[in-house]
C-alpha cells in the first residue's frame, strides 16, 4: 500500500484557491471541477486528485496548509480512500472537469 | 511541426488511448493556456519516472504550459534527470549526446528556419547543470557567441543528480555530496554573467515556487530567441533525493534558496525589449510616464 493525496471537498470548496494545482510536480492530477460542492452549496467548486498519477511527494498538503493556509489536503493510504478519481473516469469540459467518483479505489 | 501532427488519421480516432484523445481535444494545441488554468485542461506532459517530489518535475510542467506555441516547438535535451520527462510530452524531443545539446539546437533551429521560412518554429533546450555548465560548456559559450536563436535552459539542481551526487560547476563551494565526500572546494560558476558577455539577449533566474514568474520568463525567452539572439534562463530545480530534502519540504527549500542566491533577476537586452514592445505588444518595458513634480513643502 502507498499513500495518496486526498482532498476534502467540503474544505476546499470554501476557499477553492487552486494553488495546489499549480504546485503538484505531476502533469494532470490535481484537476479542477467547477461542479463540485455545488450540491452542499458552494459556489466556486473544488480541487480532486486524480490518484493513478499521484506519487504521494505530500507537496500539494504543504502548500494547501502554508499558502493557502487551509488545511484541505491529507496523505491517506490508497485503499483507505472512501472516494477517489481516477484518469479514466475524468472528463474535461471547456473550462473545468467532471469526475466520477469511483470507491473502492483498490478492490 | 504543426497543428495537424497531433490530430489523428481518419477511422483511427477510437483507437485511441483516452489521454490522447484528451489531448487533442482539451490540449494546449491552437489556443492559448495560462498557468491558472491549470487543473482544467489536458497538458502536454504525460507520466514520466522523475522522482516523487522533484522541483525539476514541476518546473518542466510549468515550462510546457508556458511554451507559446507548443504544436511549433522542438524539444533539446540531453543526458540527466530532466531528459526523463521531457522525452513523456506531445512535443518533439531531440535527444543530444551529453553535451552536445547546443550544438544540436543550432543545427536544428537554422535547418527549421531554411525550411520553414518567417513562420515560427521554436526551439528549447532544457539540459541539468552538468550538462550546461561542465560537459556541454564550449558548445553552449560557442552558441551564444554565435548569437544562435534559440532557448537554453539551465535546470540547476547543484548537483549530477542522475548519476548518483557528484559535484559540478554550479554546486556550492562547501557543499558535500555523496560522490564529493571532502567538500566541494571552488564557487559556484556564473553562468548568468557569462551570458551576459557572451551576448545573451535574454538573461534570467528563476525558482519554480512562483508558477507565474516562469511562465512570464520563459515566455519572453521564447519570444525573443525567434528574431533577437540567444536567451538563457537558470532555474533552480532542487535535487531532494541528492541534498536530502524531504518531498513536502521542497517548497520550503525552494523558499530559502531564493532567498539566499537565487533572487529573481532579468537582463532584457534593448534590441530584445523594443521587439517584445513592437511585435508582440508588451507594456513593461514603456518609458514611465513622467512622475508629476513632487510637491514642495510649505508652498500651495
Ligand atoms: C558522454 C557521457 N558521459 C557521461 C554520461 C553519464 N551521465 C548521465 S547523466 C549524467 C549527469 C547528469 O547531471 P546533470 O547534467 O547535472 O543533470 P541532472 O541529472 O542533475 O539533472 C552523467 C554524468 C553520459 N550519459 N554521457
Ligand atoms: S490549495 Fe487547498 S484550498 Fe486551494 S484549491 Fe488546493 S485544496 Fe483547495
Ligand atoms: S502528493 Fe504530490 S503527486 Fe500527489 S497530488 Fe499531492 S503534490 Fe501531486
Ligand atoms: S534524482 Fe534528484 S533531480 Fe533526479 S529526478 Fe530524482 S529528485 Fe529529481
Amino acid at each position: 500500500m502507498y499513500l495518496v493525496a486526498d482532498i476534502s471537498v467540503e474544505i476546499c470548496a470554501a476557499k477553492s484557491c487552486k494553488l495546489c494545482t499549480q504546485y503538484c510536480p505531476e502533469a494532470n492530477t490535481i484537476q479542477y471541477s467547477d461542479e463540485m460542492g455545488k450540491e452542499q452549496g458552494f459556489k466556486y467548486g473544488s480541487a480532486y486528485v486524480a490518484v493513478d498519477r499521484c506519487k504521494g511527494c505530500a507537496q500539494c498538503v504543504w502548500v494547501c496548509d502554508n499558502m493557502a493556509k487551509n488545511n484541505a489536503i491529507k496523505m491517506i493510504m490508497i485503499d483507505q480512500l472512501p472516494k477517489a478519481a481516477l484518469t479514466d473516469n475524468i472528463t474535461y469540459g471547456e473550462k473545468s472537469t467532471t469526475a466520477v467518483l469511483a470507491s473502492p479505489v483498490v478492490g | 511541426m504543426s497543428l495537424d501532427y497531433v490530430k489523428f488519421s481518419n477511422g483511427f480516432e477510437k483507437f485511441m488511448p483516452k489521454e490522447y484523445r484528451d489531448m487533442v481535444e482539451h490540449g494546449p494545441f491552437g489556443k492559448k493556456v495560462t498557468v491558472s488554468q491549470m487543473g482544467s485542461f489536458k497538458e502536454v506532459l504525460e507520466e514520466h519516472p522523475m522522482c516523487a517530489g522533484c522541483a525539476m518535475t514541476l518546473f518542466i510542467r510549468l515550462a510546457m504550459i508556458a511554451f507559446p506555441n507548443p504544436e511549433d516547438t522542438i524539444t533539446v535535451g540531453t543526458a540527466g534527470c530532466g531528459r526523463l520527462a521531457i522525452s513523456q510530452a506531445a512535443i518533439p524531443f531531440v535527444y543530444g549526446n551529453y553535451g552536445d545539446q547546443n550544438g544540436v539546437a543550432s543545427g536544428l533551429s537554422r535547418g527549421l528556419r531554411l525550411r520553414f521560412g518567417d513562420k515560427p518554429k521554436d526551439v528549447v533546450v532544457m539540459a541539468g547543470d552538468g550538462g550546461t555548465a561542465d560537459i556541454g560548456f564550449q558548445q553552449v559559450l560557442h552558441s551564444w557567441f554565435r548569437k544562435e536563436r534559440f532557448t537554453t535552459i539551465m535546470l540547476d539542481n547543484e548537483v549530477y543528480g542522475n548519476t548518483g551526487g557528484q559535484e559540478s560547476g554550479m554546486t556550492n563551494r562547501g557543499a558535500v555530496l555523496k560522490m564529493a565526500p571532502l567538500g566541494k572546494k571552488f564557487e559556484k560558476m556564473d553562468m548568468l554573467q557569462m551570458a551576459k558577455v557572451a551576448g545573451c539577449a535574454y538573461v534570467a533566474t528563476v525558482v519554480p515556487n512562483n508558477p507565474r514568474r516562469v511562465e512570464s520568463v520563459i515566455k519572453k525567452a521564447v519570444l525573443i530567441a525567434r528574431e533577437v539572439g540567444s536567451t538563457y534562463i537558470q532555474a533552480y530545480t532542487s535535487c531532494n533525493i541528492e541534498y536530502a530534502i524531504p518531498t513536502d519540504k521542497v517548497m520550503e527549500d525552494a523558499k530559502t534558496v531564493e532567498n539566499d542566491r537565487y533572487q529573481f533577476t532579468e537582463y532584457v537586452s534593448e534590441e530584445a525589449k523594443q521587439y517584445l514592445t513592437e511585435r508582440y505588444g508588451y507594456k513593461e518595458f514603456l518609458a514611465k510616464p513622467a512622475a508629476p513634480a513632487a510637491a514642495i513643502p510649505g508652498k500651495a
